[in-house]
Order: C-alpha cells, then sequence, then structure tokens
C-alpha cells in the first residue's frame, strides 16, 4: 500500500481523535486487553479439552459449543477494538515488522480455521469417539500455537522502533 | 516504600536484558487470560447467559486448577515487572487502583464467588456474584493499561 495512503488513514478525524485523546486511546487498549482476559483463556480451555488436558469430565461438545458464542464475541471486541488502534496510528505502526508478523499469524488463524472446520463443527463426533483423535489434538495444539504467538507479537509491537527515529513514538506524526 | 529507596533499579535483568520485560509481560497476559477467562466461565453461568449445560459447581470445580495456575503465572510475572521500577510503581494511581481491585477480586473470587458457585447456579445472588465478579477483574485489566497513561 501506498505509504500516502496509510498517512491519510491516520489522518482521518476519528484516528486523530482516538490519537490524540488522553483517554479514548488507553480505554481502547483496555478493551482489547479485557477482550484477552475475558475470553482469550477460552480458546485456550477449547483447545486443552481437545487435548483431553483440561475439563474431562464433559463432553468435548458441551465446551466447544457452549464456549463458541463468548469466544465469538470476544473475538468481535478485541479486533474490534484493535483495528481501531491500528488505525488511529496507521502510519506509525505501518513500518512495524511485528505487525507484519501478527498480521501474517491471523493470516495462518484464517487458514488453520479453514482446514480444521470439520473438526470444530462436528463435535458431537468426538463425543461418541472413545479416543479424541490425531487431527483434533493437531487442530488444538496447533491453536495454541498460534494464539500465543499472536500476544507475542502484539506485545513486540510496542517495543520496536525505526532505526534512527526519535525515542519517543508520538513524534513520528 | 523505603525499602525500594536504595535499591538500583539500573542493575535489575528486566532493564539490562531486551527481552526480558516484554516476556514478562506476554506471561502475564496469557497468565491472566487463563485465569480471568476460566472465571468467567463461571460468571456465565452464574448470569444464566453460557454453559448452561453445566452447574455453577461443576464448572467452578472443573475450572479450579486452571484458573489458580493462571493466577498464579500472573502473580508471578506481575511482581517482577514491578520491580523494574517500583517507585514509579508505588506513585502511579493507577497502579494503586489495580492491586485494590486485584485484592478485592481475589478474595471475593474465593470466598463469595465460591461459595454461591458451589450452592446454587441461578437466582438474585447468582447474577450479582457473577456481575460483581466481571467488574472486579475488568477494573484489575483497565488499571493495568492505565499504568501507562496516568
Amino acid at each position: 500500500m501506498p505509504p500516502e495512503f496509510i498517512q491519510a488513514l491516520q489522518n482521518m478525524s476519528l484516528a486523530t481523535a482516538i490519537r490524540e485523546s488522553a483517554l479514548v486511546f488507553p480505554v481502547i487498549l483496555s478493551l482489547h486487553l479485557t477482550g484477552m482476559g475475558l475470553f482469550g483463556g477460552m480458546i485456550l480451555m477449547t483447545d486443552l479439552r481437545l487435548l483431553g488436558v483440561s475439563l474431562t469430565k464433559y463432553p468435548v461438545s458441551d465446551i466447544v459449543n457452549g464456549l463458541r458464542p463468548w469466544k465469538h464475541l470476544g473475538l468481535t471486541l478485541t479486533a474490534g477494538c484493535g483495528i481501531l488502534l491500528l488505525w488511529s496510528k496507521a502510519a506509525i505502526y505501518y513500518p512495524n515488522p511485528y505487525l507484519h508478523i501478527k498480521l501474517t499469524l491471523f493470516a495462518l488463524i484464517i487458514i488453520h480455521s479453514l482446514v480444521f472446520r470439520s473438526v470444530y463443527r462436528n463435535v458431537a463426533d468426538l463425543d461418541r469417539s472413545p479416543v479424541i483423535p490425531g487431527r483434533a489434538k493437531l487442530a488444538a495444539a496447533l491453536s495454541i500455537i498460534l494464539w500465543i504467538s499472536v500476544v507475542a507479537a502484539g506485545r513486540w509491537i510496542g517495543y520496536w522502533e525505526p532505526k534512527g527515529a526519535p525515542v519517543n513514538a508520538a513524534q513520528v506524526n | 516504600m523505603a525499602l525500594f529507596l536504595a535499591y538500583d533499579v539500573a542493575n535489575n535483568p528486566l532493564n539490562t536484558n531486551e527481552w526480558a520485560f516484554p516476556v514478562c509481560e506476554v506471561l502475564h497476559i496469557l497468565g491472566f487470560a487463563i485465569g480471568i477467562g476460566t472465571i468467567t466461565m463461571v460468571d456465565l453461568r452464574l448470569l444464566g447467559i453460557g454453559l448452561k449445560k453445566e452447574t455453577a459447581a461443576d464448572l467452578w470445580k472443573g475450572t479450579f486448577p486452571w484458573t489458580l495456575a493462571g493466577l498464579a503465572l500472573a502473580l508471578i510475572t506481575g511482581p517482577l515487572i514491578f520491580s523494574s521500577d517500583p517507585n514509579m510503581y508505588l506513585r502511579n494511581a493507577s497502579f494503586r487502583f489495580k492491586i485494590t481491585a486485584l485484592v478485592l477480586a481475589i478474595i471475593f473470587n474465593y470466598t463469595i464467588h465460591r461459595w454461591v458457585a458451589l450452592k446454587q447456579s441461578s437466582g438474585g445472588l447468582a447474577v450479582l456474584a457473577g456481575l460483581v465478579s466481571l467488574v472486579l477483574w475488568a477494573s484489575v485489566i483497565f488499571g493495568g493499561i492505565f499504568i501507562a497513561f496516568v
């Protein structure tokens, strides 16, 4: 994407308002983290159930289906806030390699959800199966790795700064 | 507070190693995501809006070790992060708010929240306990983020 376009995106009035407000930016960041706190752990609990590690007393379908709408709500909240944060500092974040890593991980997560769609959609089959099949365990293990990597890449975005740039990222404007 | 005055933060590995601080932060986030995420599962049941196939007592017992493990991870990495600059944190109003909310949230979780979850899965008391729990834990997260903005 041309840098002018990214800069124009960041210069839009709503983006500028978010970036320059002493309250709005941290509130959106807090909601971004609250989304992870309330619902991110549920991704892990779902995957640990599929791996046969946690909540093993309860049917796989109860856990996977029961948590699904809440994980969707959490993803909407977390991703929605993330997009606002990214938009508000689009030109600042644009060259950040950890942002590129994070976006690549999201692409991998979308591929993961397509490849393993049958595992998560047909969990009732798993209830009837005496052992959890390897394919479901593989899906769960990859999901845990991908999501932990997303958190790590996200945190590292805040530590990168362009070479020779001012220490205070806000001065990049 | 005086305890920290003579302590030179410059020698803390968290301030000398480029990786140590962010690794602690990532583990802190993973810890609270597991800890608070599993508490939220009980809360959704108490509010009567999620995981209704299980009782609140079942969910409390099933998530108990994971809640403890998640909170433990957050409570190990938290003080490490704090040690990177104790005087800054102690003076920070948002940090004080966070610690107050955290102490209340932990006490509430292992007393009233536990008692209600083990006793009943619905009713006014269950809804109230679920709401208080969610508000307390969300306050801890908000307080944590605002440390960097006050």
